[in-house]
């Protein structure tokens, strides 16, 4: 038999996509994603940096406030080291645990929330449970009592830090899928003899990562202000390594007599952890613009 | 229409053209859209999605989001909507004309009793004190037909099904006694027997309060037989309207003849092959010169590509259409032969 | 004992009493109560009912999509001699090869994130037909239903219109070159002159490939388009089925009788309104004792009450499920 009489009047071609409006993003939002680009090619690239000092070399005066040099341009800590060196070095620790942990908690909170929400019952409730708990642990004392138990370690707080964040994503892992279940996409792959594991990967996954992307950087905000505190403790990164906390602690010491000090570490935790919640309003605010068009 | 007999007619909307501005371009939703509606007529708009019938609402009741341009007259029972400042406007309105959408869940606080519900606007606008106005909604819903009505006051709305609830949205519009009733898509989300029951309740109000009544709908087939007038929308004009049985019996544009045709009709044999209108529904952010459905008319030419057709009046009767080549008076009608007699419920 | 003549054991689907039960809490709720009906090899079943009267339900069940959860199915659907219930899932992923389904809200029947083009060609990918057998099917999908893969090349749902996207959704069924394709309402959320370019090509399609179809709707007019064969539903229960004409035209439930009569006919004829005396439609969860119709039925009595009518045939060739059937033509029935 013919195929049917195809009635190509019937169709215009579909338009391209009036380029899907994205929101406009303020002088904030255009800051604080330069920043951040600044910051990471600043860690990625620090031994390339020509002139730039190395962190532990005491190269000038004490306590120098900032000068227009590359090396003194934060100004010298007590030592003689130069200030920007170290901030960028500890940008390099600290970013890596962060991110390390992070990626931790996203592996295992995705595994175990998407499965929770796509299965439901006993799985649900197992994975609630455990969520609730950890997230009742004040994670400073938590960390405290394992450091102080086992010694300082990078890597017991970052696999601390990675273990105490996964409750977090993986409710926003669980609350994503759920809302998914019951959708007609879901149900049209199953019709089509999708497995589960198939659904879950190629239909429910990728609709977690706008709500994601928008939940991550003020999750690892905080995750630096922990890292930071505990540093600032002398239970992080070990001295004479750089650590923003550490560099916070040893200028509180000389706040009378040399308050410049304390600009280094004070500027770059604050501009972080600003720039990470500006990007996190910016796409949750771009989640929200593609829901409404859709 | 209907010309103004010594009296003004109770709306009369003129020159209306609704437009919005982004950005990238200027899309215009309503153009030139010109009606009167008498004391005690209902009328139907009849337009698909696109067509622009839910922003010619909202123009009227000045209901239009901000970015809107909105420029010609609407005139409520003689008074020029655009004079009055913004709060006389509201609470004239508020008192005037009754609304009723399409989504009666979304339009029903589910925390707050049914009753007070539909009391609080001959509260706020008739000033009645509390029990009076309980006893005006108690009848209200009475007259919509809520079973058990002095209980049912108490209800909250998710004890009541999707037709109940139009049916208390009925009553709430109609708390301060409207002389217009709006009912935008009110039906669309319910079951078809619920429908009919709806729109027969509406007709019967309509009928026995001598309210104006304004139908909005993309099915042609609500509004046969229940509404007195007809306006049928495309690309935001007007394409014809008038009577409502002169419509159905000869549409004159072309545009009309399509829908009707493209309806699957119960004395059709199954399976027979419906008539389809070719092309798309018209780009507002490309607006052609012209009839905005000559690319999709079978009889278009030149002149309708270019020149937008004048409005023209079928004969002498209250019937007028936008076309340059108009369905002929004496062709075979576009339908099969209407059953005789009446549709009984 | 209820009469289910209708029914032919050498039909291509058999379903046969079909209960599904809904969990809600401690509540339960029956959506659908022992249902028999059968599809012929190319035959179009039209079911036809308004919400909770369990049509949904039968189609997902038939194709075995209900959620696990809280439900509960019991009956069995027979697909070609293989009880559908009693496969393993691959050998049901097979049969899924020749069953499909389209939904009512065509965008959303798309996943948002991912390629129109990619969603098209997903079921072959999962029966695991290689890449350039692959394209040539979706291809030929894509002409079937008027589209190419240039139109539809890179983009995504939203880019789409209703109709397109229904469009779509049927090429994405055509693809594995089913026999029945269960349509859910496939027309309701489209425009009037997209719904017949839409009921047209399912016409054609059906026409070409020997298609068997279960078209489910409320919409009397559209299914008298396109059926062979009407299964009316109330509330989970089948009370009347039969050819199309005898459906259409000598109805013979009254609930049938109320939803032709509700059916809003564009024509100059005015409506006459005949005050409802009975109106509160019942809570699906505290069904009405006896049958399930009789709180709006103008024929309902105290039997009706006390039991609920099994199917019988009619004297114009369909079953129905009535204590006081109809016998004769509605005023203005089809013809």
């Amino acid at each position: 038999m013919s195929r049917p009489a195809v009635d190509t009047e019937a169709l215009t071609a579909a338009d391209p996509p009036a380029r899907r409006r994205l929101p406009r993003m303020s002088l904030a939002e255009y800051f604080s994603f330069a920043f951040l680009a600044l910051l990471i090619a600043a860690v990625l690239f620090a031994d390339a940096i020509p002139g730039l000092i190395g962190p532990n070399f005491p190269y000038g005066d004490f306590s120098q406030p900032p000068n227009w040099s590359l090396n003194g341009i934060l100004g010298t800590d007590p030592l003689g080291r130069s200030v920007l060196s170290r901030i960028i070095h500890g940008a390099r620790a600290t970013l890596t645990i962060v991110c390390v942990a992070t990626a931790i908690s996203l592996c295992f909170g995705l595994l175990i929330g998407m499965l929770a929400g796509y299965y439901r019952g006993i799985l649900e409730r197992i994975v609630d449970l455990f969520a609730n708990t950890v997230a009742s642990l004040p994670p400073i004392l938590v960390l405290l009592a394992l450091i102080t138990a086992t010694g300082p370690s990078v890597i017991t707080m970052t696999l601390t830090l990675g273990f105490l964040e996964i409750g977090t994503y993986a409710r926003i892992a669980k609350g994503g899928v759920i809302s998914q279940n019951d959708r007609d996409y879901v149900l049209a792959a199953r019709a089509l003899g999708a497995s589960d594991l198939r659904i879950l990967t190629r239909e429910i996954l990728p609709n977690l990562f706008p709500t994601l992307a928008a939940l991550m950087p003020p999750l690892m905000a905080g995750l630096i202000i922990t890292e930071g505190s505990l540093s600032f403790l002398g239970y992080g990164i070990a001295a004479p390594a750089p650590s923003w906390g550490g560099m916070v602690a040893d200028s509180t010491d000389l706040l009378s007599r040399f308050p410049l000090l304390m600009l280094g570490p004070i500027l770059a935790i604050v501009l972080t952890v600003y720039a990470l919640n500006t990007v996190g309003d910016y796409l949750s605010r771009r989640v929200d613009t593609r829901d409404r068009q859709l | 229409m209907s010309g103004a007999r010594g009296a003004h007619p109770l709306l009369s909307v003129k020159g209306l053209t609704c437009s919005i501005r982004t950005p990238q371009a200027r899309l215009s939703i309503l153009t030139d859209i010109g009606f009167s509606l008498d004391h005690g007529t209902s009328l139907g708009i009849v337009g698909e999605s696109g067509a622009g019938k839910s922003m010619l609402i909202k123009a009227i009741m000045g209901l239009a989001p901000r970015i809107a341009e909105i420029t010609g007259t609407v005139r409520l029972d003689g008074t020029d909507l655009a004079t009055l400042p913004e709060a006389r406007k509201r609470s004239y309105l508020g008192r005037k004309v009754g609304m009723v959408f399409q989504n009666p869940t979304t339009s029903l606080n589910p925390f707050v009793k049914i009753g007070r519900q539909v009391a609080e606007a001959s509260r706020l606008h008739l000033k009645l004190d509390r029990s009076a106005a309980r006893t005006l909604a108690t009848d209200l819903l009475r007259t919509v037909g809520i079973p058990d009505a002095a209980q049912c006051y108490d209800g909250f709305p998710h004890q009541f099904s999707g037709g109940m609830k139009q049916r208390i949205m009925i009553a709430t519009a109609l708390a301060c006694a409207p002389e217009l009733l709006i009912a935008d898509e009110a039906t669309t989300a319910l079951d078809v027997t619920v429908q009919k029951e709806i729109l027969d309740l509406l007709q019967s109000l309509q009928q026995n309060r001598r309210m104006s009544m304004i139908l909005v709908t993309h099915n042609l087939g609500i509004v046969a037989g229940r509404t007195d007038e007809v306006i049928v929308l495309y690309g935001g004009r007007i394409a014809e309207m008038g009577r409502t049985e002169h419509l159905f019996r000869t549409p004159r544009h072309r545009y009309t003849a399509a829908l009707l045709a493209a309806m699957p009709r119960m004395d059709q044999p199954p399976h027979s092959r419906l008539q389809t209108i070719p092309g798309a529904p018209p780009d507002l952010l490309r607006p052609e010169p012209g009839c905005p459905f000559a690319p999709r008319c079978g009889a278009a030419d030149d002149r309708c590509r270019q020149t937008m057709p004048d409005m023209a009046r079928s004969g002498d009767a209250n019937h007028h259409f936008a076309c340059h080549h108009p369905i002929p008076v004496d062709a075979a009608p576009a339908l099969p032969s209407a059953q005789e007699g009446t549709r009984h419920g | 004992m209820a009469d289910h003549g209708y029914l032919r054991d050498d039909a291509q689907l058999r379903v046969r009493d079909l209960t599904v039960t809904y969990r809600r809490g401690a509540r339960t709720f029956d959506a659908v109560g022992n249902v028999s009906l059968d599809v012929a090899k190319g035959e179009t079943l039209g079911l036809v009912g308004e919400s909770g009267s369990g049509k949904t339900t039968i189609g997902r069940a038939i194709l075995r999509l209900l959620p696990k959860g809280n439900t509960t199915t019991s009956g069995s659907v027979i697909y070609k001699d293989r009880l559908l219930g009693g496969l393993a899932p691959a050998q049901m992923r097979a049969v899924r090869q020749e069953m499909q389904m389209i939904f009512q809200d065509p965008i959303s029947s798309f996943n948002p994130r991912r390629k129109v083009v990619d969603i098209v060609g997903e079921g072959l990918e999962i029966q695991g037909i290689g890449r350039a057998e692959r394209a040539r099917r979706v291809d030929a999908a894509l002409a079937d239903v008027g589209m190419s893969r240039a139109m539809v090349e890179g983009r995504r749902a939203n880019q789409f219109s209703g109709g397109q996207c229904q469009r779509l959704a049927i090429a994405r069924a055509l693809a594995l070159d089913p026999e029945l394709i269960v349509c859910d309402e496939p027309v309701a959320s489209l425009d009037v002159s997209v719904q017949a370019h839409v009921i047209n090509l399912l016409q054609d399609i059906r026409t070409n490939r020997q298609l068997a179809l279960i078209f489910i709707s409320h919409d009397l007019a559209v299914v008298r388009n396109v059926s062979d064969r009407v299964a009316v539903l109330y509330m989970g229960r089948l009370v009347e089925i039969g050819t199309n004409d005898a459906v259409y035209q000598r109805p013979a439930h009254p609930y049938t009788r109320t939803l032709l009569a509700a059916i809003p006919v564009p024509d100059a004829t005015p409506r006459q309104i005949v005050p409802h005396e009975r109106l509160e439609a019942p809570s699906q969860l505290a069904p009405p004792s006896g049958c399930r119709f009789r709180m709006r039925c103008p024929r309902a009595d105290a039997l009706c009450a006390s039991a609920e009518p099994e199917l019988r045939q009619m004297p114009h060739s369909q079953f129905a499920a009535c204590h006081h059937p109809h016998d004769d033509a509605p005023p203005g029935a089809a013809r």
